[in-house]
Formats: structure tokens, sequence, C-alpha cells
């Protein structure tokens, strides 16, 4: 176990020791790993771990645990160890889960686009030379434009980002990989006007023909194609963003092509946005080299439903995002560009953020675990220091007395995984009435994990206010327990085709919740008595008005009414927030605060407030006192900002000079120096501050709000002006 | 799904409304209030030497306090090593400079990985040059690691220095089984820098961000440095962390390629400047600038046409047609070196931006 170099006493005070010489490198090595270090990672590496290892300081050996337990902090390196690999088990998992969601959203799709290739294949081949000598002579050439089609699946994204679709097109490839075609994914990067038809080809040759000598020949690749392993399999070119190619590279590239289609089965699948983004791009002589067939991609948000299902509401794997979190997952999502990229980045750093914060964060993997020995061990083998952090997390310190033993620790955490399952089952069950609603899962989500939503509270009647309410009735949905309220009303109003559906529907997503399973199925085989030998396709039948007498001795609901009363029953009674069960800090993450900061830098706003508020972080006792006025011992470029601010967009540099140099000399109390007139004003300079070390230091800090590009810099029509770039945060 | 919540969309709005209005605040200030008419000449300035001399020579504010607020990032140091050990890249902002912040960082806590800086601050950078080196870095890494653990298994390969860049990043891109804690790291000054600034730079260290055997601590210093990037780049090749870690201290090495507003009156080009620039250039190309500087001292008034330059650069073999001289001229336009005017006969001159004195003291100095 190898001691993270953090763990060393940061002794070395922060010294600038870099050399000058360095400094005016371009680039330089600053050091190699170290030897020995690399020693040790190789041998710990070599071991397989299925669970994470325990750190040797077991409290089990008592002459250790004292010590261990005082200098065991929360970010002791073992443990930061072990919540490395915790995230890197959680991630490689949740990544995994995310790819299979997505493959499986796009499976019709991939199937689709297969068959074509094969059809075009075909009918490629119908037309093709009959020896190896025929495909690797380039005359003679073919005259016959319909000859020289080549098969085009243009394929509508429907997404004015790209970014989600790369990862389409590089899965749509690997699939076409895995039925035997050959792949090649070109971007918009290999059809740039600079490297001409080269580049893009040299990147084909690369793709497809190893130790492709770096030249651009087609000749090679169609003796490559030649080859017993190659021949009579399609060629297939995926390029992820037409719209972003240089049009007439893309052109030539066609060209070429299209003189070796017959002998080379080629064939292209293109990423458009629109259906005329071809005829946009192409000359027409390209054009009609195309014989183009369109297919259509799913939109994000049916993608986003089946991520979010997979991935947040199910819980498998010891890693979940609080209210917060979640709320503003979901408007980075919709407020920033609709991507999944987007969003999947967001929760793989609030997951980093998370296990690099807390502490016990480690023991999620194991949260969720059917065999809970696992869990129970590590918490037999956690130091007194951290057992006593888990009491005192705030979940538990409100929670139920404790004895704040071991076991119960293990007991609370397992208890966690079963409220969470109940939980997420009943989110599924909403879930399928809101896909009679449109209502997306994300939505249910964020509302579902609401802590101010508490169903156990018995007190709590947001969800009949919300129904009840004037909201409802404009069609408008109050967030605040307004959806849920909405989902269950739903119910009533459900066609009996469609309750029969849900009710098959929830009997699947309760099957873990026994008690729920129960009443489920009983409802299904009353509807399903009820419905008789109707035929539901013929006549639509609109029941929630039909009042039906169920068994003997139940009172008289409509079916509608007893499923609504079921799913409102299981929403009061599971739909507990993670937020309000104990321990859940373990698991979620919350700080949505730490999560926006890392994810979305604002340079704009935070360097003008650095620069305004220059004293909260120069902590000093010369500059502090009134915000208003201008201390001359303050960071001249702070000053500077300052000062600029009572200008225009246009700042007179003898003026904004003169105004520097009053203040700094301290002649200047007022904050606003234009209406002081500092032209009328002889600024004495007191004889420690020659004129020379102002200009100077006026100089230097024009220069660093130049670096920080808050000016622009006057030009030969107004060498007097600076001009101001940023206004206002 | 409608955008119906939202605690940030409002305030986001609010945010767009003050930048507007203040915009056209300021717009209107500067109309309305009469624009101030002084000249930057009234100021009494000093001499350009010693303002240089004054400027190396400013007494250091809050030494202290900027020196214990760095130290309070270190404290972080650990943090940063987690995130950039689960894949992700750190790029850190705010005002001062963060060249002492990322080197102790690197130099401390990095000791694991190789490193390579990279200064983004200087004119010029060659991207290549410095994807060899990390290769380089890496190979010793991976070759040490190999010694230690399966034995010496040595492959014959042609030298980095001759591979393609393609080849280079694949090298870079290699999988490595059971072993995602084996890294080199780039820590890169002002990736918003004037030499990393152009959109091939970018994509280029995009790339190289994206190898799974690399790991990149960057910082920006301009408030647009967002720009720089597109999506594709954000979210799948950098995949940033931010961090804001304000240091105020001094852009020593930063700031020094940046002309100084009160020397020469605002004049951007200085002889030293301009000497640094002609010097890095060929022989042939300072050979051109001699002659249009020679031109210029001998007719003051006028630019020199550019037939005219022509002309006397292939009377003297320096140029052998128009195509070599355009690219010459580029380059000084480029650098600010010389400006294109028109004659009052209407044909293109150039001409030097550099009064008399300066001029001849270039021309002395470049020999």
């Amino acid at each position: 176990m190898s001691p993270s170099p953090i763990s060393m006493p940061p002794s070395s005070p922060i010294a600038d020791d870099t050399t000058d010489d360095n400094a005016l490198q371009p680039f330089f090595v600053l050091h190699k790993a170290l030897p020995q270090k690399c020693d040790r990672k190789a041998a710990g590496s070599t071991r397989t771990r299925r669970k994470i290892d325990l750190p040797p300081s077991s409290p089990k050996s008592p002459e250790k645990s004292d010590a261990v337990a005082s200098s065991v902090g929360p970010n002791d390196a073992n443990y930061e160890r072990l919540r490395l690999e915790a995230f890197d088990m959680t991630w490689s998992k949740i990544d995994t889960t995310i790819k299979e969601v997505l493959t499986r959203v796009h499976r019709n799709l991939f199937a689709e686009v297969h068959q074509w290739a094969l059809e075009s294949f075909l009918a490629l081949k119908s037309g093709k030379p009959r020896n190896a000598f025929e495909i690797q002579t380039p005359y003679p050439l073919l005259d016959d434009v319909i000859c020289k089609q080549i098969p085009t699946a243009m394929i509508l994204t429907k997404n004015a980002e790209f970014v989600d679709d790369m990862l389409t097109f590089q899965e749509l490839g690997e699939h076409l990989k895995s039925k035997g075609c050959h792949i090649a994914n070109l971007s918009a990067m290999d059809f740039c006007a600079k490297d001409g038809i080269a580049g893009c080809l040299r990147s084909l040759l690369r793709q497809l023909v190893m130790d492709a000598p770096d030249m651009a020949d087609m000749s090679v690749l169609s003796s490559w194609y030649c080859e017993p392993e190659n021949y009579d399999h399609p060629v297939i070119i995926v390029i992820d963003d037409m719209e972003r190619c240089s049009g007439a590279i893309l052109a030539d590239f066609i060209r070429l092509l299209s003189e070796w289609v017959i002998k080379l089965p080629v064939i292209f699948i293109m990423g458009v946005a629109t259906t005329d983004t071809a005829k946009k791009l192409l000359p027409s002589d390209a054009l009609q080299h195309l014989q183009s067939s369109k297919f259509t991609l799913g939109s994000p948000l049916e993608r986003m439903n089946a991520l979010v299902e997979a991935v947040l509401v199910k819980p498998s794997f010891g890693f979940n995002i609080g209210h917060n979190v979640a709320v503003f997952m979901r408007n980075y999502f919709l407020g920033h560009d609709g991507t999944i990229t987007s969003f999947v980045r967001a929760l793989k750093l609030a997951c980093v953020k998370h296990f690099s914060m807390e502490p016990l964060s480690f023991l999620g993997i194991d949260i969720l675990d059917e065999n809970q020995v696992f869990l129970h061990g590590k918490c037999d083998a956690l130091p007194d220091s951290l057992l006593k952090y888990a009491f005192n997390l705030p979940s538990c310190k409100r929670g139920k007395d404790c004895k704040n033993s071991r076991d119960d620790l293990g007991e609370g955490l397992s208890d966690l995984r079963k409220l969470l399952k109940a939980w997420s089952s009943v989110i599924l069950c909403l879930y399928e009435v809101g896909k009679h609603n449109k209502i997306q899962l994300l939505d249910i989500f964020c509302e579902a994990t609401d802590p101010t939503l508490s169903s156990l509270d018995p007190s709590n009647h947001k969800l009949e206010r919300s129904f009840n309410g004037q909201n409802l009735a404009e069609g408008r949905l109050d967030f605040k327990g307004g959806l849920i309220g909405q989902l269950i009303h739903t119910v009533r109003e459900l066609p009996l085709s469609s309750l029969i559906k849900l009710l098959d529907s929830w009997s699947i997503h309760t099957e873990e919740l026994c008690e729920v399973h129960g009443e489920v199925r009983e409802l299904q085989s009353v509807v399903k008595s009820s419905n008789g030998g109707n035929n539901l396709k013929d006549r639509q039948i609109d029941c929630h008005r039909m009042s039906m007498s169920l068994c003997a001795g139940r009172t008289s609901l409509s079916v509608n009414g007893k499923a609504a009363a079921l799913l409102d029953n299981m929403v009061r009674k599971f739909l507990m927030p993670i937020e309000c069960l104990c321990f859940h800090e373990i698991i979620c993450f919350r700080n949505v605060d730490i999560l926006q900061s890392a994810l979305i830098g604002n340079p704009r706003r935070n360097i003008q407030v650095d620069l305004m508020k220059s004293t909260t972080y120069i902590k000093c006792s010369c500059c502090s006192g009134n915000e208003n006025v201008l201390s001359p011992t303050m960071h001249d470029t702070s000053v500077m900002y300052n000062l600029a601010q009572e200008h225009g967009d246009l700042v007179n540099l003898q003026d904004w000079y003169h105004s520097f140099k009053s203040t700094v000399l301290g002649t200047n109390k007022l904050k606003c120096p234009l209406q002081h007139s500092p032209m009328s004003k002889k600024v004495k300079s007191s004889p420690s501050e020659s004129e020379a070390s102002i200009q100077a230091r006026f100089c230097r800090a024009v220069i660093e709000l130049q670096i920080a590009g808050l000016f622009r810099m006057p030009s030969k029509k107004r060498p007097d002006f600076v001009q101001r770039v940023a206004f206002g945060l | 799904m409608d955008l119906r919540v939202g605690e940030e969309v409002p305030m986001e709005e609010d945010d767009e409304f003050t930048l507007s209005r203040n915009y056209f605040l300021a717009k209107e200030g500067s109309t309305s209030r009469k624009k101030s008419a002084r000249k930057l000449s009234d100021i009494d300035l000093v001499d350009e030497q010693v303002l240089r001399m004054a400027v190396s020579a400013i007494k250091p504010k809050h030494e202290k306090e900027i020196e214990s607020l760095l130290k309070s990032y270190k404290d972080l140091y650990s943090k940063w090593l987690f995130e950039l050990r689960c894949g992700f890249g750190l790029l850190m902002y705010g005002f001062g400079s963060k060249k002492i912040l990322l080197e102790d960082f690197a130099s401390t806590t990095l000791t694991d990985y190789g490193v390579v800086v990279i200064n983004g601050y200087l004119p010029s950078v060659n991207i290549k040059q410095v994807v060899i080196t990390l290769a380089e870095v890496l190979s010793d890494q991976l070759k040490h690691k190999r010694k230690n653990s399966t034995g010496s298994k040595s492959r014959t390969q042609q030298p980095f220095s001759s591979q393609s860049i393609e080849d280079l990043l694949s090298f870079l891109n290699l999988q490595l089984p059971d072993d995602n804690d084996c890294f080199i790291c780039v820590v890169i000054h002002n990736i918003d820098g004037p030499s990393l600034r152009d959109s091939e730079s970018q994509q280029y260290l995009a790339r190289i961000a994206s190898c799974s055997l690399v790991r990149m601590v960057a910082s920006v210093d301009h408030v647009n440095a967002p720009l720089l990037w597109d999506k594709k780049m954000v979210h799948t090749q950098f995949n940033w962390c931010w961090y804001h870690v304000p240091t105020f201290a001094p852009y020593k090495f930063e700031g020094s390629f940046f002309p100084l507003v009160l020397a020469n009156c605002g004049n951007s080009q200085t002889t030293k400047t301009a000497l640094v620039v002609l010097q890095s250039l060929t022989p042939n190309a300072q050979s051109v600038f001699k002659i249009l500087a020679e031109y210029q001292l001998a007719n003051e008034k006028e630019g020199m046409p550019i037939n005219a330059l022509y002309t006397k650069c292939r009377e003297r073999f320096l140029v052998s047609n128009q195509v070599t001289l355009n690219s010459h001229l580029t380059e000084f336009k480029d650098h600010e070196l010389v400006k294109v005017g028109r004659h009052a006969d209407g044909q293109d001159c150039l001409h030097i931006p550099l009064p008399c004195e300066a001029l001849g003291q270039l021309l002395q100095e470049l020999g």
C-alpha cells in the first residue's frame, strides 16, 4: 500500500523556485515519475481484488487501535485509496450501464441500418468485377453515373448539438463491425481544407489497413481489400457530422470513391441535422454520386428517460444524487445544451466529488449488494474515528437513537438499501402512469427526491393540495408535489385497456415489494374478471365512471379509483426521499454548489469579482475597512479596475492615470475620481514614490487587466483611450 | 420536458438583464458625458528605459498575504490529485498568476507521474515537439514499470521524433490493462495564451487531453477563455473540472510580452520587441526588412510601394517570386512590424511603424 504523496506534510513553503530559464522555454520536463513509486504501484496493481481490500488498521488488533483511531482521519491515504477504488468500480458500472442503455435505445435503428447496408452491398456486388486484377486496376474509368453511385445512409440526428451523436455513430460503427463489415469512422477534422483530400484518405487507410504507409493512395486500399480475409465484406465509412466537413474536400472524396465503388464496395453513413444538409454542402456533381436513404435517430429525451431509469432510479451503484443536485442537473440538461453527454459528464463529476469528499463513500459499493457479508465485514473493520463520524452524520442524529455500535451501522445501511429499493419501485410505477401524460422520468425523479415531500410525515398533505388546487384545473403544474398528485389523478382517468397494461407493469416493478405486489395482483384479477369477454379493441370503454361492485363486502369503488388509491398509498408509504433516510450521506451527493462551480467555471464573473473585492482574498490589516474607499495599499490592479468602473465604455488613459496616482498617493479619499476633476487638482508626489514608479505600476496594472481580457488597448484611432470589454458581472 | 422549474433560470435571466443594462449605461455614459479629450502625452511621461527599470523594480504589495493565500490552496492538492486520477482535467482560473501554484502542485503532489510544463504565455509553442517529449516521458515511465512488473519487454520502434503526430497520439492513448493509475501530466500555463489561442493548437491540445495516458492541468486568465472550446472538446476531450483559485500573484512572466501602455505614447511597437521578432526570422526575411527600413529612412514621408520592394529584393537575390515575398510580408504584418497603407497614387505601400531614430537603432542592432 503506497502512501500517497499528499499524506506527506506540506513542509515546503510555496516559493518561486522556477528558474527564469524554464519560464522562457516553450515547454520543459518538470520531473519524471519517481522510480520507487512505480515499483510499488506495479506490485500493488498485480493483486486482484473483487472486493476492496480493507486497510490493515483493524480495530481488532487492540494494541494498534488507539493509535490508529487518532491518526486515521477521513483524509488518511489508505482510505483515500479505498475511495478511489470504489469510485473506479462504481463509475465503471455506471458507464457500462449507460452504454448498454443507449445501445438498447438505438437497437432498432442499428438493425435497420445493418439490413440496409447488406442490401446495398448485394446491389453493389451484382455489378462488381470478377477478379483481383480488375479490382486493383484504376482503369478503365466508369462512365455511367448510375454505376458510380455510392449507397449513403443519411441519419437525421434531430439535434443541433453533435456531441451525443458522436457516441451514437461510434456505437453504430461497432455494431456493424461486429456484423462483419469493415468500418472507418471519419470526423469533420479529417475533412479540413488544409490537409485536402489526402487528409481524409490517410485517415481512412489508417483505420482500415494495418501498418498503412503514411501516404494517401487508393491502390493501397484496393490491394488491402483483395486479401482473402477482407474480401467480400462491405466497407462502411461513417461520417458523424457532415455539416462540419469542408464541402469541397468531401465532394472530392465522394468523386474519388465513386470511381472505385464497383470494385470496392464502399457505403457511406452520414449524420445530418436536416434533410437538405447534403444539398447545401455538396455541389451537384458530387451529390449525384450519392444514392441516399434516410434514417432517423431517437430524440434526446427518449434517451434521457431510459438513462435516468437505469442509472438514477434503480439503486444498483451505491451512488445517488440529492434533490438539489437532481434539479440542478435537470436544469443543466434543459437549459445548457440538452445533450446526454453533458448530463453524463455532470453525473460523473458529481460522482467524483462525492467519492473525494465523503469519507465513508467507499461503503457505497457494498450497501446495495444482496450479500451483506462484505458490508458487515467492512463496518466491523472501521476505525473508531470513522465510526464516530458515521454516527455524527446529520441524518443519523435526527434519526432514532442508536447505540452507535458497528452493528448499528451495518443494520442502518441494510435498512437504507431496503428503503431505496422500495422507493425506486414506486418511482417506476409512477413513471408508468407518466408515460400516458408524456411526463418525463427526470421530472418525477426530481420531485420524488424532494425532502420536503416526506411522505412519512402524516401532516404532509401537499399531494392532496396539489390536485385539488386551481393549478391542475388550469393545466399548470406546481413543482412541489404537483406532478405526483397529477399522476395519481391520471390513474383515475385511464381507460380500461391502459389500466390493464399499467397494472401489468406495476406487477413487474413491485415484485420485490411483497405487500404492494399482492394488492396489485388482486386488482389485476378484479379488472380481468370485470372485463370478461369484452373486446377492448372494438369498443373503447371509458370505465372510470363505470362503478363496479367488486367482491362482496368491499366498498363500491371504480377500479380506477382503487388503482389510484393504491398508488397514493404506495407514495405515502414508500416514496421516502433519499435525503430523509439515515446514513444517506454515504451514498448520496447533495452539494450542488461544488458541482456547479466545478462544472461551469465562470471566469467572466469571478475574475471581475476578484478584482472588485480583492480584500476578501488578501486578508491584510491595512486595506480592510470601508468598502467604498479605495485604500492606497490595495492591490494596484484592483484599484485600477475599481476606478475604471466610473468610466463609460471608453476610459481616458490620462484621467485614469491621474485618478490612480491620487489614489495610491492617498490624496483621493473618494471613490469617484471623475467628479473631482483630477486635472484641476495638482497631485504632489511624495518623495518616496517617484513618478516613474507610479507610471510603472500603472503600466503593469494595465497589462494585468489586458491579460484578463477586461480591456482593449489604445488603437490608432483612439490613442488616448482604452476600451472596457466587460460590463457588469 | 417543460421548463417550469428553475431556481437558476430566472437568476440567469436577471444576470443577462443587468449585463445588457450595464452595457447600454456605459455606452450612454460615454456619449452623454462629454468624452474626455485629454491626451496621454499631457502626462509627464518618463523615458522608456527608466520606465522599464521601474517596472522591474516595483515593490510587491501584500507578499505575506499572497503567500498564505497560495498556501491555503495546498489543502486542495489531494482533491485535485483525486480528480486527475478519476480522469478529469483541472482548469484553474481567477485573478493572479497561477504559475507558482501549478508548479508547486505538480512538484509536491504529482511525484508519481512524469510532468511536462508548457508555457502558453510565450509567443510561440511547437505542439509537435511537445507531443514528442510527452511520448518520451511516457515511454520512460512505461519502460520502468515493465522492468519492475513483467520483466524486460523491449520493442524495437522508430524514434519518436520521426513519428507522425497521429502515431504519437495513439501511443499516448494506449490502453493499459488493469492499471488506470499510470499516466503523465501536462501542466499548461495559460492554455488561453497567445501561442495556443488558435483553433488548430486547441484541437491538438484537446486530442492530447483525451488520451488515456495523459492528464491535463491548465490555467486560464482571460475572461472569455471558455469560448476557445466547442462542445466536443469540453465534454469529451478536456473534461475540465474548474477551480476558482485567485492568487493575486504578479504576472511576472505572463506579462513580459505585453507593451507598456505609457511607453512611446502608447506606440505598441518598440525597438526591442521588433528586434526579438526579427532575430527569430530567417536571414533572408531580415534582409527584406532591412531594405524596407533603409527605404523608409531615406524617404521619410512615404511608404515603400510593394512593387519597388519586390524589384529590390529580386536584385539582391533575396526572393525569387512574389509568393515568397508575400510570405515574408505576412510574417511582418502578423508581428506588427509592417503596416500597409495606400499611397496618393492608389498603390499599396509598406510602412514600418517606428520613428526614425528607433529604426536606425534597430538596423544597427540587427547588424
